[in-house]
């Protein structure tokens, strides 16, 4: 069993850090406009990206304080939303059978952690999988087959069954504080590899995947996320068998490689497809993806890393829809 | 084995200017939208104006331009409505940048319901016809649009513009001619709402230009013998009577 309920200090602690920091920020921004010690083009870029978090975290943040409905309805929205963005660059959106597909299948693996029913959350993935495979046979076209099964069945396993697993932690009773410290891990992830690429430099990690990584970045966010989400975890946990410091320090470095994981993954997409951004809805940041591409591995590599050890929502009652 | 991944041709583009381009695609929320849309849009066409459709089986496979005289904003809803669904759900109507383009909203509404693509009139480069020309040979849509470049004020046909021929001459692309009868009298420009009246559209056969050069004379060539095509299809004058 996790922490204490709403009003933890974890939960508490972020929310004021990430207003904080968005306040910092704006008088950073304010502070160097005014100076004018940064040329009009990055002013303006700065405080674009600053706007568009200041939308963005109500956004996240708003949701995990409401209560367990608003998450698994966010994460519902998030994963038709990153579909479309998806559909739209891979052209999984020419074959609109395919994608009504996943958006069901999206819709129905968020419904299933609704209603808290973990046999059916589960057996989803390949139970979808499997539709998704024959769902355009009787289109009796077998030309693309392969293409648009692949290309349904990975975006099914991003935006439904990966993504629906934070919704699904939500039927914890004390899913908070381990929900905003997921959100804020993989945003904080990004910093540290940015800071410690910027400050050592070194050699490339994947130059033909994302040209500007290095190695030296990778491990400075492996080892900074990994100290940070073992120290804020540890209050989360305590009491749990999770609390355990090499345990906790496990928790980390899978926030941290499966939300590095995400974003390389994400590259290799748009490298593949030869594009810059998944999309332009987010002023200074591109698409839904570019930002959330991170949270797409952590979401069930941390559910399945906690549930081991602690469980989600053992004492609620489970299929409280379909009774 | 051959994967083809290409990215919708709209792909980067902000919200609000995805709807003033003509690469937009139309995805699964679009579809919809536009399904919801022609089914309502088939009705009040069948209970209002007892539209009439002949010539139906004139239509080849995508992709193909439709081309029609234009009395009235029911026109480009008509021809939409009446192609059976495969190709309803390829086709765009060339609309009017200025009127339809300009304000948000509407541009929103022209996009997302009559899968309206835009043509600044008067300013159209060779980029954008080049962009068109590629929404048929590559994407085998279907374009519909009324070659007089705006609606008759008083529904007598004007000269056709030699807008058509730029899209189709020397491509396999057919022109199908239609003739819609009855529109003016039920929505006159000028007009705020349409009346009830009989609606009659007339398809013709295909015109085939894949043989037509696209110099000057190529070009007025071609919407020559359309306009020519459209005329012959008005069912007053089939009838030896102006309609």
């Amino acid at each position: 069993m996790m922490g204490e309920a709403y009003g933890h200090a974890v939960t508490n602690g972020i929310v004021l850090a990430a207003g904080g920091v968005l306040l910092l920020a704006a008088a950073v921004i304010g502070l160097l406009s005014a100076t004018g010690r940064v040329n009009p083009a990055l002013r303006r870029e700065l405080w674009l990206r600053l706007a568009s978090w200041a939308v963005l975290l109500p956004l996240m943040l708003g949701p995990v304080l409401l209560g367990r409905v608003w998450v698994i309805g966010a994460v519902t929205l998030l994963g038709l939303l990153c579909l479309r963005e998806y559909d739209r660059a891979t052209g999984l959106f020419r074959e609109p059978l395919m994608a009504a597909g996943v958006a069901l299948g999206i819709v129905m693996v968020n419904f299933a952690a609704l209603d808290h029913w973990y046999n059916f959350f589960m057996a989803l993935f390949p139970l979808t999988v499997a539709v998704l495979a024959v769902l355009s046979i009787p289109l009796d076209r077998p030309s693309g087959y392969i293409q648009r099964t692949g290309l349904a069945v990975f975006a099914f396993f991003l935006f439904g069954a990966g993504l629906a697993h934070l919704g699904f932690m939500a039927n914890d009773r004390f899913y908070r504080p381990l929900l905003l410290l997921l959100l804020t891990a993989v945003a904080i992830n990004d910093v540290f590899a940015f800071t410690a690429g910027k400050l050592m430099g070194g050699p490339k990690l994947l130059p033909a995947t994302s040209p500007n990584k290095t190695v030296s970045g990778a491990l400075g966010a492996l080892c900074g996320t990994t100290v940070l989400v073992a120290c804020i975890a540890w209050p989360i946990f305590r009491g749990t068998p999770l609390d355990h410091w090499y345990l906790l320090v496990g928790l980390g470095i899978i926030v941290s490689f499966a939300g590095q994981a995400g974003d390389l993954m994400l590259s290799s997409i748009k490298r593949d497809l030869g594009i810059k951004d998944m999309g332009a809805v987010i002023p200074g940041h591109g698409g839904l993806l570019d930002r959330f591409n991170s949270l797409l591995l952590v979401s069930p590599a941390v559910f399945h890393y906690v549930g081991y050890y602690v469980g989600f929502g053992l004492d609620q009652p489970t299929r409280v829809i379909t009774g | 084995m051959k994967w083809e991944l290409r990215p919708a041709r709209d792909h980067g583009l902000t919200p609000a200017a995805r709807l003033r381009s003509s690469g937009r695609e139309p995805g699964l929320g679009s579809l919809a939208i536009a399904t919801t849309w022609r089914g309502a849009v088939r009705t009040y066409l069948r209970l209002a104006h007892s539209l009439r459709v002949d010539g139906l089986e004139h239509l080849p496979p995508a992709p193909f331009v439709m081309v029609a005289n234009h009395a009235s904003h029911l026109d480009a809803l008509t021809l939409a409505a009446a192609l059976p669904r495969p190709l309803a759900h390829k086709a765009f109507a060339l609309a009017a940048g200025d009127t339809f383009f300009t304000n948000t909203p509407v541009a929103a509404f022209a996009a997302y319901a009559i899968n309206a693509l835009p043509v600044w009139r008067r300013h159209t480069t060779t980029g954008d016809l080049d962009a068109l020309r590629a929404r048929l040979t590559v994407d085998g849509a279907v374009l519909i649009l009324f070659p007089e470049g705006t609606r008759s004020r008083t529904g007598a046909m004007a000269r056709f513009r030699a807008g058509v021929g730029a899209l189709v001459a020397g491509t396999r692309v057919p022109v199908v001619p239609c003739y819609l009868a009855g529109a003016h009298a039920a929505w006159p420009a000028g007009q705020y709402l349409p009346r009830p009246g009989p609606l009659h559209l007339v398809i013709g056969p295909p015109l085939d230009f894949s043989g037509t050069d696209r110099s000057r004379a190529g070009l007025i060539a071609v919407s020559d013998a359309c306009e020519q095509a459209v005329r012959a299809l008005n069912p007053a004058q089939r009838e030896g009577s102006p309609e």
